[in-house]
């Protein structure tokens, strides 16, 4: 029974945090709207717009432009489908999620990256001007910013001998003091800007922009129209949840459950939600203050977390 | 001060000065870099007191608020104010860009931790661990200095070498001895005092301090 | 005695920085350096024949290298404060230059007298360097004295150079203390120059070969070795005269001065082979980039500048061989090229008043048109050049021979093959200077109180050249002591 119970423990784990990100993605979106509204002396709009609207597109109607090919269609799909599998993976409410062994951080950001490359695909396959721009915008935001994040994840891993990440996150559980070292530091500051880049928030790309000259991924998704478009924003949804999720337990991992109990996990979710709504919210704030960055300025925002990420190894290599 | 705190107290000065050595390579904007300079000098002036404490040295720790007062606070006023009257306080364009640079940055760090191998075994303290992040923020600075072409921007750049030769003293030695030091913050003071009246001087004769300007000197 | 020698200057500055100044503070700036001199001549007439002397509580200590020093910074200080009263009588009478600003010149002249003394007089290698780097401070409104665009960006290149080099000096000394620490524990005064080079033995290698590559980077910024030279030939130019003549027959030296006693301690530590490959590389690059550069030089002064390269390479080379030949050879140069340079400054910058111009093509037949002034230069130039009598032609053949001695054969063969490029160089533009079409203006004439002082020098030279007493003594101690 005890096999049996570890072998469902960790899947239920699992699925509860699939079933809590898709879920909370599109409202933590929402608090990021109504956050920046309340900041800029708005109202905004209630925290569940995101959810009516993904629901709202789900009924209409499905449409594709002439001249696209199977990538099209396929690539929300699999956006959605690789972001799950990596929610799944992530140690966010438990330190033992399904096939925790397997939970790479290498293989969770190049999850990730399957998604969104097929998704710039996809919009180069739309065979738009628009599209092409976008596409090919995000992929050279995500080529500078993959030395930044390889290196970042060298550094934590490193500190903790394995590139496991609940292994990583047990580490800083039993040391606590270890967050302060210069190390994680520098690392968890690069690994700021580099999800900053990759979730497309400012000063590196404008959510809420109108303005087709300084989209980027909105860009990249402009032909998506119904049902598929609502894929598309719920796998986005998922994927910030994520990187501020993983981010969050990095720095701070206290409240995530040890186990898989249900008291634990139960405890786990809501200490999660309230991490990442506080971090969400940071972020709100400092995207209200921020402008965007010029597109030829951000290889020097990314460069830098590069630089900073390799302080944080070489300090690590040295100082231990 | 317990071990562990003393250690970490050091680590993460060590690592702000070198960070701010690395900033001062991203920003462009003049006055912020200035800004990032004084954050350095206290963290610099954090590392002597701590160590001053730590070693009970009360030499060291009238060094600390030396260094506190002339590099954090005199001696960015002095830059900021020759910066507030050039009307373009910007860093034009840097004879390597930016992203070069930083990744400049990334291999002299590498290149210090190396070079520093045979000082680091003579001082096998977590003290001593820490000497090449003065000796990177060092050769930061001298990068710095060879590549920016404004009058201030070779000013900042100066001040880095410095401040990180500065590191590596107070962290190899506990601090060279107190006339030394007097005289080594005594002359930085001198230094930037210099550099500021030469700076008017060139504004009010070529009315810019761009040193691309100065290109009559030469073989 | 030894704070006398340090006060004399000191206090000379005060007084000429007070009052506006006037042909008499002139004068006595001119008779601090003949004090500073003869207090120089009796410490070493003391030194050579007992031990060292210390002063103020061991701050300051005079050896017979010390007292070398002295005597060649209170020589040649005397001609260029002898000039420096025509130079700012001309000055002020053209009206480039303010009563004010010329007591500014005499106060920073004398103060950067005093500093030199305390470089070379200094126990402490703490102490060494922040008179060194006070020398930097103080001449860089020196060299910007004339307020003119190109002495603008000479003094800032200048100070942005030199500090670097002095940083990185700084550090090379905070490593030669921390190596001193390792090896003695908290002692007293691990910087005390004596006892470094008692402990030397014991100090790490590792640490040692770091820290004396940067010295000799850092004030080999000062030296004006390349590749930390480009300062040069831009301050020594755009000085004015009697500066430039302090700063390329002086300051330069007592920066090497500065290498020799670092060369001493890592000597005993790492033996000798290290410092000796350092020292050839510097020199030798020194000789190549000034035999390259002095082909094209247009300005005299820069010409002269460049020329100092060459025998800061020539010096380098000689302490690189290390023997006590050698040494005495180093420091009988030292004086020799410093009395040579500084008359040569000094003439040039009598040039540059009659002339109104400093460069080659536009002085033409200088012999013709000014013949004292023109035979002075020419003897210089002689002299500079390594002819006999003068003492140059001694001390570069006793480097020579001492580097053959000791293995360096093949660097002295190259050295050989530089000093005849610019050999070369300088005979050409020389006879571009000196030589050429009678004019038909008359000769003029030179007033007496300028040429005697300059004639004096070269003579001096020549003198030393010929027969190397009264300072025989004195070179030989000063060789112990650095190559014992």
């Amino acid at each position: 029974m005890t096999a049996a119970s570890q072998m469902i423990g960790p899947i239920v784990a699992s699925f509860t945090q699939v079933i809590a990100v898709a879920g909370s993605g599109l409202i933590l979106i929402g608090l990021l709207r109504k956050v920046r509204a309340h900041l800029e002396g708005r109202v905004g709009a209630p925290l569940i717009q995101p959810l009516r609207d993904v629901r709202k597109l789900f009924r209409k109607e499905r449409l594709r432009p002439d001249q696209a090919t199977w990538i099209f269609p396929l690539a929300p799909v699999v956006l959605v489908a690789t972001v799950g599998a990596a929610v799944a993976i992530t140690p966010l409410i438990t330190t033992h999620p399904a096939m925790g062994s397997g939970s790479d951080f290498f293989a969770l950001i190049y999850l990730l990256l399957a998604g969104s490359t097929l998704l710039a695909l996809a919009g180069l396959d739309a065979g738009t001007a628009f599209g092409g721009m976008g596409s090919s915008r995000a992929v050279t935001i995500g080529a500078l910013a993959e030395p930044a994040l390889l290196v970042t994840i060298l550094a934590m891993s490193a500190a903790a001998h394995s590139s496991n990440v609940p292994a990583i996150v047990h580490a800083t559980l039993s040391d606590p003091a270890s967050v302060a070292t210069p190390q994680r530091l520098f690392a968890l500051g690069a690994l700021l800007v580099v999800i900053v880049a990759e979730g497309g928030r400012l000063p590196v790309d404008n959510p809420a922009t109108h303005l087709e000259l300084t989209m980027i991924h909105e860009a990249m998704v402009l032909e998506y129209a119904g049902p598929d478009l609502a894929l598309v924003s719920v796998g986005e949804a998922m994927r910030l949840t994520l990187l501020l999720g993983l981010f969050v337990n990095l720095v701070a991992p206290w409240g995530i459950a040890t186990t898989t109990g249900a008291a634990a996990l139960a405890v786990g979710l809501v200490v999660l939600v309230a991490k990442v709504a506080v971090v969400g919210a940071a972020l709100a704030v400092f995207e209200v203050f921020t402008a965007k960055v010029r597109l030829f300025r951000v290889p020097e925002l990314l460069a830098g977390a590069f630089v900073l990420a390799l302080l944080g190894v070489v300090s690590g290599v040295v100082v231990r | 001060m317990t071990g562990s705190a003393y250690a970490g107290a050091l680590g993460l000065g060590a690592a702000v000065v070198l960070l701010c050595a690395v900033v001062t390579l991203w920003r462009r904007a003049l006055g912020a870099i200035v800004r990032v300079l004084a954050v350095q000098g206290l963290a610099l002036a954090c590392v002597a007191m701590a160590i001053g404490v730590h070693e009970h040295d009360a030499g060291l720790i009238v060094v600390a608020v030396l260094v506190l007062a002339a590099k954090a606070i005199v001696v960015p006023t002095l830059i900021l104010r020759v910066v507030r009257h050039d009307p373009a306080s910007r860093e034009t364009q840097p004879l390597v860009n930016v992203p070069a640079s930083l990744v400049a940055a990334g291999a002299l760090t590498f290149l210090a931790f190396a070079a520093s191998r045979s000082v680091t075994s003579l001082v096998p303290t977590v003290v001593g661990r820490l000497i090449p992040f003065g000796l990177a923020a060092m050769l930061v600075g001298f990068f710095s200095l060879v590549t920016r072409r404004k009058a201030v921007s070779q000013i900042v750049g100066i001040l880095l070498v410095d401040n990180g030769v500065a590191l590596i003293a107070f962290l190899a030695t506990a601090g060279v001895p107190l006339i030394v030091e007097l005289g080594a913050s005594l002359d930085v003071l001198l230094v930037v005092v210099v550099l500021q009246v030469l700076a008017n001087q060139l504004r009010s004769r070529l009315g810019t301090t761009d040193l691309d300007q100065l290109v009559e000197l030469h073989d | 005695m030894l704070a006398l020698v340090i006060a004399v200057p000191v206090l000379c500055a005060l007084v000429s920085g007070l009052v506006p100044w006037r042909r008499a503070t002139g004068w006595l700036g001119a008779a601090s350096a003949a004090g500073v001199l003869v207090l120089g001549i009796a410490l070493a007439v003391g030194i050579v024949d007992g031990r060292p002397v210390t002063g103020v509580g061991g701050i300051l200590r005079a050896d017979a290298l010390s007292a070398f020093m002295v005597i060649v910074i209170g020589v040649i200080a005397v001609l260029a404060t002898c000039q420096s009263v025509r130079y700012l009588e001309a000055e002020i009478a053209a009206g480039r230059c303010t009563r004010r600003h010329a007591s500014l010149y005499g106060a920073l002249v004398q103060g950067f007298l005093a500093t030199m003394l305390l470089a070379v007089l200094a126990a402490n290698l703490g102490v060494l360097w922040v008179a060194v780097e006070a020398t930097t401070v103080v001449t860089v409104f020196l060299v910007g004295h004339r307020r003119a665009r190109t002495s603008l960006e000479a003094s800032w290149k200048y100070i942005v150079i030199c500090s670097v080099g002095i940083a990185m000096a700084f550090l090379g000394t905070v490593l030669f203390y921390l190596a001193a620490l390792h090896a003695t524990g908290h002692g007293a005064h691990p910087l005390d120059w004596t006892s470094l080079v008692a402990q030397s033995h014991r100090l790490d290698p590792g640490v040692l070969r770091l820290a004396f590559a940067l010295i000799v980077l850092g004030y080999g910024t000062k030296v004006g070795l390349v590749p930390m030279h480009s300062w040069l030939p831009d301050a020594h130019s755009q000085a004015p005269a009697p500066v430039s003549a302090l700063m390329s027959g002086v300051l330069i030296t007592v920066a090497f001065y500065a290498i020799l006693r670092f060369k001493v301690v890592a000597e005993g530590a790492l033996g000798p082979a290290f410092p000796r490959t350092l020292l050839v590389i510097v020199s030798l690059l020194s000789l190549a980039l000034a035999a390259s550069l002095l082909l094209t030089q247009r300005d005299v002064k820069r010409m002269l500048a460049y020329h100092s390269v060459e025998h800061m390479g020539l010096i380098a080379l000689g302490a690189a061989a290390g023997s006590p030949l050698a040494i005495a050879a180093v420091l009988l140069h030292i004086l020799g090229h410093g009395l040579a340079k500084g008359v040569l400054f000094l003439t040039s910058g009598e040039i540059l008043l009659a002339e109104g111009t400093s460069e080659i093509e536009r002085i033409p037949a200088l012999l013709s048109r000014r013949p004292v002034l023109g035979g002075i230069f020419a003897f210089g130039l002689v002299a500079l050049l390594g002819f006999p009598p003068f003492s140059l032609f001694v001390s570069e053949l006793n480097m020579l021979r001492a580097e053959f001695q000791v293995g360096l054969g093949w660097a002295a063969v190259l050295s050989l093959l530089c000093m005849a490029v610019i050999f070369g160089a300088v005979m050409s533009h020389g006879r571009h200077l000196l030589l050429g079409p009678k004019g038909s203006d008359a000769p003029a004439m030179t007033p007496a109180l300028v040429a005697v002082p300059l004639i004096g020098g070269l003579v001096g030279c020549a003198f030393i050249g010929i027969s190397a007493w009264p300072l025989e003594p004195l070179l030989h101690a000063a060789a112990r002591v650095v190559s014992p």
